[in-house]
C-alpha cells in the first residue's frame, strides 16, 4: 500500500546516487529537485507541483537517483513501490501518457546531444549510400534474401538516386540467386567472397575456376564450360564450388541436348545430394529430359513432384505447372 | 509480457528466419513488439556484419522512430519464426490511451534508453582518448552489476564479452585508434584481450583511473 509521509521543511527525500526504488507523489507542501546540467555542469533547479510524480525515472529504470530532492517547507509525500505505481498506472493511463512525453522529451534531448559530440569525431554517413551499401555487403556475401529486401527499399525510397540502376540489377540478380541461379555479377566474384568463407588458398583458386563457368554457360560456349565445371568437381569435392558445379554439370548436358547424360548427372545429384540447394531444378530439368525424349509419364511424374516441393508462387512451380499442363494437352490432343 | 492478440491482432506481421524487418539507414516511422520468437539487431561495421542485442519476446524495438524522423540505426532481422505488433507514429497515441500495458512498457524502455544515453555522453565528454575507452568498460561493468542479483563472479577482476568494435562504437572512435589503446593497455597489464572476451583485470583501478582524469579535466 502507498503510504503518506510527512517531512519537515529542509529535510530530504533522496540524494543523488541513492539506489532506491520508490516512486514519489507530492500531496502537499513543496519540494525541488536538484541536479546538474550534462553539458556545463550548472546547477539545475526543478520545482514539483502538488500532484506530481518524482523519483520515477530510476526507480523504473533500477538505476540510482539521478537528483536530489529536498523538502522546501513542510510536505506530505505518498511514497510507493514499482509495482504499485504499475498498478496505479494501469488503471489510470493518463498517468503513462503525460510521463511518455516527458521521457520521450527528455530522450530526444539527450539523443541529440549524444549525436553532437559524435558528429565531431566521426564522419556522418549519408543514409541514401548507406542503405545502398547495406545491400551490396549482403550480396557479397550470398544472403540474397537480404540484399534483395535492402535493394528494393532502396528503389522504394530512391527511384532517381545515384545507385538505383545497379540496385535493380543487383535485386534481380539476388532474385536469381534465391531460385539456386549461379551469381553473376563481379561483385560477388570479388575476392571478398572467398575471405568470407574463409577457406584455403586453393579453394579461392576453385572459386576463380567456378566463375569462369560460368561466364562461359553464359556465353553459350557450353562444351567449354562443361569442361571447367568436370574440373571444378574433380578438385573440390567436397568444397562448396565443387558441390555446385554438379548441378552446373547438368545445366550444360541439357543445354548440349544430351538427355540421357543430363539425366544420369541429375539422379546421381538427387540421391547424393538430397539438400542441394538446385534441388528443385534438378527436377525440372530431368522433366524437361524425359519431355524431349517423348516419355511422358516420367516427365509428368517429375513435374508433379515439383509442384509438390517448390512454393506456389515461385517462379519454378510456375514453370513445372506449365510444362505439365502442356505435356496433358498434348496428350489430349493425341 | 505477451500482448492480447484479440485485442492486439490487427497490429500483427509475421517474419519467417533469416527474414528483414527492417535494414539500417531506411526511414523509420514505425515501432514493434515482439509477441513471439526472436528478434536480432545487426550493424555492418568494417564489412563485418554485427550483432548488436538479440531481443526475446516482450521487448520493443524501433522506438526511436516514434520520437523522430530518423534513418534505423541498425537492422532487424527475425532470428525465429517471429509474429511483432507494428504501431506506426500515426496510432501510437490511440494505442498507448488504450492500452495501458503497452505505454507501461515502453515507459520503461524510455527509461533505460534515457540512462544508456546519459552514461554514454558523460563517456564522450572525456577529453582524454585512453579515458573514454577505460570508461566504455565502467559503463560495461555497471550495466553487467545492475543485471545480475548475485554479483560479478571474480570481481574486482571483470570479464567482457565485447569486442574491440563494440568498445570502439561505445566510445565514439575509430577502431584502429581503440585497438591501439586497448593494446596499450593490455601492455600494462590493465586489461586482457582474447578472442570472443576483454578482461580488465582491477575494475576498482579502472574507476579510479576515470576519476582522476576527470577531475583534472575539471
Amino acid at each position: 500500500m502507498p503510504r503518506a509521509v510527512n517531512y519537515k521543511a529542509n529535510s530530504i527525500v533522496y540524494f543523488e546516487g541513492d539506489k532506491n526504488e520508490n516512486i514519489y507523489i507530492l500531496q502537499g507542501g513543496a519540494v525541488m529537485l536538484r541536479s546538474y546540467d550534462l553539458e556545463n555542469g550548472q546547477e539545475i533547479q526543478d520545482y514539483i507541483k502538488t500532484g506530481e510524480f518524482f523519483g520515477v525515472k530510476s526507480a523504473l529504470g533500477r538505476f540510482p537517483k539521478e537528483e536530489t530532492a529536498q523538502v522546501v517547507k513542510d510536505s506530505t509525500i505518498l511514497v510507493m513501490s514499482v509495482p504499485e505505481f504499475e498498478a496505479l498506472a494501469l488503471k489510470n493511463s493518463r498517468i503513462i501518457i503525460k510521463m511518455l512525453k516527458v521521457f520521450s522529451n527528455q530522450l530526444r534531448r539527450i539523443h541529440k546531444q549524444v549525436r553532437n559530440l559524435l558528429s565531431s569525431n566521426r564522419q556522418p554517413v549519408d543514409s541514401e549510400s548507406g542503405l545502398y551499401k547495406i545491400g551490396e555487403y549482403y550480396l557479397k556475401n550470398r544472403k540474397y534474401e537480404k540484399a534483395k529486401y535492402v535493394f528494393d527499399r532502396y528503389i522504394e525510397y530512391y527511384p532517381d538516386g545515384m545507385f538505383s540502376r545497379k540496385a535493380s540489377e543487383y535485386s534481380y540478380e539476388a532474385s536469381e540467386c534465391m531460385k539456386g541461379k549461379a551469381p553473376k555479377s563481379e561483385i560477388m566474384q570479388s575476392k571478398d567472397v572467398a575471405d568470407y568463407d574463409s577457406m584455403e588458398q586453393d579453394v579461392s583458386e576453385l572459386t576463380k575456376k567456378y566463375f569462369q563457368g560460368v561466364s562461359l554457360f553464359n556465353q553459350e560456349k557450353f562444351e567449354q564450360a562443361l569442361k571447367v565445371f568436370r574440373e571444378v568437381n574433380s578438385e573440390g569435392v567436397e568444397s562448396e564450388y565443387g558441390v555446385k558445379s554438379i548441378s552446373d554439370i547438368g545445366k550444360c548436358y541439357f543445354a548440349l541436348k544430351k538427355w540421357d547424360e543430363c539425366i544420369k548427372q541429375y539422379t546421381f545429384m538427387i540421391q547424393k545430394f538430397p539438400k542441394h540447394p538446385d534441388l528443385v531444378e534438378a527436377l525440372l530439368y530431368v522433366g524437361n529430359c524425359y519431355k524431349e525424349k517423348g516419355v511422358v509419364d516420367k516427365a509428368a511424374g517429375f513435374y508433379k513432384k515439383i509442384l509438390i516441393m517448390a512454393k506456389k508462387d515461385s517462379q519454378i512451380y510456375r514453370k513445372a505447372d506449365k510444362a505439365l499442363k502442356s505435356l496433358q494437352e498434348r496428350q489430349n490432343e493425341a | 509480457m505477451k500482448l492480447d492478440m484479440e485485442k492486439f491482432g490487427k497490429f500483427a506481421v509475421r517474419f519467417e528466419p533469416g527474414q528483414m524487418i527492417f535494414a539500417e539507414h531506411e526511414p523509420g516511422n514505425s515501432f514493434f513488439f515482439v509477441q513471439s520468437g526472436r528478434v536480432q539487431i545487426v550493424k555492418i561495421l568494417d564489412d563485418i556484419e554485427k550483432n548488436i542485442d538479440i531481443l526475446q519476446p516482450g521487448e520493443i524495438f524501433g522506438e526511436m522512430a516514434i520520437l523522430e524522423e530518423e534513418p534505423r540505426s541498425a537492422s532487424a532481422v527475425a532470428l525465429d519464426k517471429c509474429v511483432l505488433l507494428e504501431f506506426t507514429r500515426e496510432n501510437f497515441e490511440i494505442i498507448m490511451a488504450g492500452y495501458p500495458q503497452m505505454a507501461l512498457k515502453l515507459l520503461k524502455t524510455f527509461t533505460k534508453r534515457i540512462y544508456d544515453q546519459k552514461r554514454c555522453f558523460l563517456t564522450l565528454t572525456l577529453d582524454d582518448e585512453p579515458a573514454k575507452v577505460a570508461d566504455v568498460f565502467l559503463m560495461l561493468a555497471e550495466n553487467l552489476m545492475r543485471d545480475s542479483a548475485e554479483g560479478v563472479v571474480g570481481y574486482p577482476r571483470v570479464e567482457f564479452k565485447a569486442s574491440i568494435e563494440d568498445i570502439a562504437h561505445w566510445a565514439g572512435m575509430s577502431v584502429n585508434k581503440c585497438r591501439e589503446i586497448l593494446n596499450h593497455l593490455a601492455s600494462q597489464r590493465k586489461i586482457e584481450i582474447y578472442a570472443d572476451k576483454i578482461v580488465v583485470t582491477n575494475i576498482n583501478d579502472m574507476s579510479r583511473y576515470v576519476k582522476s582524469k576527470r577531475n583534472q579535466q575539471k
